[in-house]
């Protein structure tokens, strides 16, 4: 299978600390690739080289072989990249579907003009936007709530709502950072279920970064594990969990256990 | 050149006092104190008062200036602040509470000590020269140490008292400080009330050297955020280095460019916006964004 | 449009064109025009600002465009003979070119870093008057000629007010037409897309970025409207008090329009007019009380805005007045 995403050398530096060094990967249309690794391995900063909210020092990424790490964030999010947030990030005081909606809209391709001046174009985008911010909501698992304020959403949910905001953008690539975080059992397998959903019936290719292990191991197609900056495993969950290596980078550092 | 140094000084010191004063209010309450020129302007004429017309001793005109502006700010933080921050959506409503707070306080001088320059006699006769080289009056140099005394006072106390620490808990995270017993609502007014006294001792402390008058009030305060600006909002040392800067660069400019006049302000204001621009942190601000 | 808005608007226009000149006219205080157009003028620059906070940013700024736009007005008529009316956009425009330029180094920064950079810019307008040629130094630019006629293939779209009888209507007029024009403007960019646009990067700036928003060019744009809005009220007061100074457009003017669109309330569109009215009305009807004028003026403001921290208008919406 063609790798949509290509991560090459890809080194970030700040002043003397070399937050990610070398780390080369590829992602392939319709996996779930899922990047671990201790506490301070440069998982999110990778994710910020990947989306491009940071520059790389050395090295690029390529988005179907051309080169989308000399671009902007709002570029490479067009291109189909998307990324959602650790902490919660949605638009505060409007309803779930609202939120949804005005993620098309301002996605929309209707020019400025247009959108000033109402044309009848732009005017039966609103239909289709609405249908689609619903059908999302719904695979979401979001639809009782589609008429509550954002900000009263449970934990769990607003982090549904934060991924339902970037697939209305229609992305290739879906960044997830942290999407289990915080969550309890009953929670997190519920969110596996939706990721795995998103993979099966949108057909999306999704990286994410995770500290559960569990649900890394029970969701991923394959598994990436940085430490101290570097790549030092790639391969299937059950290849990741023998992986002597990689016990070792865990059993040095505080975190959870691999869930074996 | 020493001239200018010492001058440098001197100004310094008191802008340094001004701009410690609304950093510590910033950095406690995330509020640019518009009004802070108007409370400085206040700090000097109740130093007028007390000399001039009860015929106090001046340390006394200066401590009752820094107590009534502790009254003020302490009341204004507890009254008018604390409910407008608490009720209001959006984050610039302090500043605009601010706002109308420096009119008010205008207000009030201009009815109860009215538009006139006033000043009081100098409290230290005689002028230390040496050789010419540097000449200074001695109620300057007097002025001049008691704000660096002042100022280290200042820092001692923040450092070191209970009281101090816990403004500095609040100042670098206010819901950790909360989770750590700190009575946020009391350190804010305790720390807005030493902001004011701050500006009011300059005020009393420069009404015996270039007195005081209603319109300084709206130039001081913009000079103030100059300062914490070039310095670093919300930091002590970066209020400290950006109040010596400016004393710096007003005496540069007051001895050597005082020909050019305008051209040299703009020319300084500009290149203040391009700093700004490149470095909105200021010198020793903490990174953002 | 509900027909309860279109019920509000007529009564305005009607307000506005109608009853306004007829109260005047009737009671002879034709000196209320004046008054009333610097309303008129003040909320067209207030209605930029507002538009910056509806990008998310505080702008101490507006004075400079003022100045700047006042200054291009008297030296297009004075130097130039460019007819007055025509220098009103281009002014505008002037002052949009120019926000552009200082808009996308400083646009970046947030909350009270961008409104520092935005006050100095006010003194260095204030200090660029003062000291570049053209602008007559502390002197200004005085003695401006009251427009003349604007004439266009031999058709004459505007008469000279030298020869009309009673020029303060007019002035009245076409100004109260410009701030309608402003507001409508501003109507349709809040309830179209690029509302939406401005309205999430309010909330949520990177949240936007990511997915796919370029949020850079939305504020130069929002910025740039903004900016065009405070060149044309600077026009417009070259035209009204044929002079400008220096001193014409300061700190505490742009203080003032963030003050007009605050005390209206920053979450509607026509607070900005609401709050320039109330404000400078209530400034002027002060003056009686002589000495005391300030201090009534700033004790009601605040009591204002501890009573209605989110502005008048905030009043009218019992929604978020439950929540």
């Amino acid at each position: 299978m063609n790798p949509i995403l290509e991560v090459k050398n890809v080194s970030r530096r700040f002043g003397g600390l070399i937050a990610v060094d070398d780390v080369s990967f590829n992602v392939s249309a319709g996996e779930i690739l899922s990047v671990i690794g201790p506490n301070g391995a440069g998982k999110s900063t990778l994710f910020k080289l990947i989306s491009s909210f940071l520059k790389c020092s050395s090295g690029e990424v390529q988005l179907f072989g051309q080169r989308i790490s000399n671009l902007s964030p709002h570029e490479v999010a067009r291109k189909g990249v998307v990324r959602t947030f650790q902490e919660t990030t949605i638009f505060k005081s409007m309803t779930v579907l609202e939120n949804v909606i005005v993620a098309h809209q301002i996605r929309a391709k209707a020019n400025l003009l247009d959108f000033f001046l109402r044309t009848p174009r732009a005017k039966s985008d609103e239909g289709r936007f609405k249908e689609s911010a619903l059908s999302i909501i719904d695979l979401m698992g979001l639809t009782e709530f589609k008429d509550e304020i954002a900000t009263s959403l449970p934990q769990g949910y607003l982090r549904a709502l934060g991924m339902s905001i970037g697939l209305a953008t229609s992305p290739k690539l879906l960044l997830l950072d942290e999407p289990f975080a915080g969550m309890n059992h009953e929670e997190t397998m519920r969110m596996v279920s939706t990721v795995g959903r998103l993979r099966d019936e949108l057909r999306l290719t999704i990286l994410l970064v995770e500290h559960d292990m569990p649900a890394v191991m029970k969701i991923s197609d394959r598994i990436v594990v940085l430490n101290f900056g570097q790549k030092i495993a790639e391969g299937s969950p059950e290849a990741i969990q023998e992986n002597p290596r990689v016990i070792e980078a865990y059993l040095g550092s505080e975190d959870t256990a691999l869930g074996i | 050149m020493e001239q200018i140094i010492v001058n440098g000084l001197y100004l310094g010191a008191q802008y340094a006092l001004i701009a410690l004063g609304l950093t510590l209010i910033f950095s406690l309450m995330n509020v640019l104190n518009f009004a802070h020129g108007q409370m400085y302007v206040l700090g000097g004429f109740v130093t007028y008062s007390v000399v001039a017309q009860f015929g106090m001793p001046y340390l006394v005109g200066l401590l009752l200036a820094g107590v009534t502006l502790a009254v003020v700010g302490g009341l204004t933080e507890r009254w008018l602040f604390r409910p407008v921050i608490a009720k209001s959506h959006r984050e610039e409503s302090t500043m605009l509470l601010a706002a109308g707070i420096a009119f008010f306080l205008d207000a009030i001088i201009l009815l109860v000590f009215g538009e006139k320059q006033r000043g009081i006699p100098k409290i230290v006769d005689g002028v230390f020269n040496w050789d010419f080289i540097v000449v200074m009056p001695y109620d300057r140099i007097v002025i001049g140490l008691l704000a660096i005394g002042i100022i280290v006072g200042f820092i001692l106390f923040m450092q070191h008292s209970k009281t101090g620490r816990a403004m500095r808990a609040l100042a670098q995270d206010r819901v950790a400080a909360k989770l750590m017993g700190v009575n946020v609502d009391q350190y804010s007014m305790i720390g807005f009330a030493m902001g004011a006294m701050l500006a009011g001792l300059v005020g009393g402390l420069l009404v015996s050297i270039t007195g005081i008058n209603l319109g300084m009030g709206g130039p001081t305060s913009i000079k103030a955020f100059l300062m914490v600006m070039i310095g670093g909002a919300g930091v002590i040392s970066g209020a400290i280095a950006g109040g010596f800067i400016l004393g710096m660069l007003e005496s540069v400019g007051l001895s050597v460019l005082s020909d050019y006049g305008d051209i040299t302000y703009l020319v300084i204001f500009a290149s203040l916006m391009i700093f700004l621009a490149l470095r909105p942190q200021g010198l020793m601000g903490k990174p953002w964004g | 449009m509900s027909a309860k808005k279109w019920l509000w608007l007529a009564v305005f226009l009607i307000a506005v064109f109608g009853v306004v000149p007829v109260f005047i006219e009737i009671t002879g205080r034709s000196d209320l025009y004046y008054t009333l157009t610097s309303v008129a003028l003040l909320s067209i620059a207030s209605a930029g600002v507002w538009l910056t906070f509806y990008i998310g940013r505080i702008n101490i700024g507006q004075g400079a465009f003022a100045l700047v736009g006042g200054y291009v007005s008297a030296i297009l008529v004075t130097q130039v003979t460019v007819n007055f009316w025509l220098t009103i956009p281009i002014a505008g425009l002037v002052c949009a070119a120019l926000s552009v330029l200082i808009g996308l180094p400083i646009l970046r920064l947030r909350g009270v870093y961008f409104a520092m950079v935005t006050l100095v810019l006010t003194e260095v307008a204030k200090l660029s008057a003062l000291a570049l040629p053209y602008t007559n130094g502390a002197k200004g630019i005085t003695s401006i000629p009251l427009p003349g006629p604007l004439v266009l293939f031999d058709l004459v779209l505007l008469p000279g007010l030298e020869s009309i009888a009673n020029p303060k209507l007019m002035f009245y007029i076409i100004f109260s037409v410009l701030m309608v024009l402003a507001y409508w403007v501003l109507w349709r960019i809040v309830n179209s897309r690029l509302g939406h646009l401005c309205r999430s990067l309010q909330q949520n700036e990177e949240l936007a970025s990511s997915i796919g928003v370029n949020v850079a060019y939305i504020r130069v744009v929002a910025f740039s409207i903004s900016s065009f809005l405070g060149g044309v009220a600077g026009a417009g007061f070259v035209g009204i008090s044929q002079s400008i100074y220096p001193s014409s457009f300061q700190v505490a003017d742009s203080i003032n329009f963030m003050l007009n669109c605050f005390l209206g309330g920053l979450g509607y569109v026509f607070g900005p007019m609401l709050g320039t009215l109330v404000l400078y009305f209530g400034w002027d009807l002060l003056f009686v009380t002589g000495r005391y004028q300030l201090l009534i003026y700033s004790a009601i403001l605040i009591l204002l805005m501890l009573l209605v921290p989110n502005g008048m208008l905030s009043l009218f919406d019992r929604k978020k007045a439950s929540s």
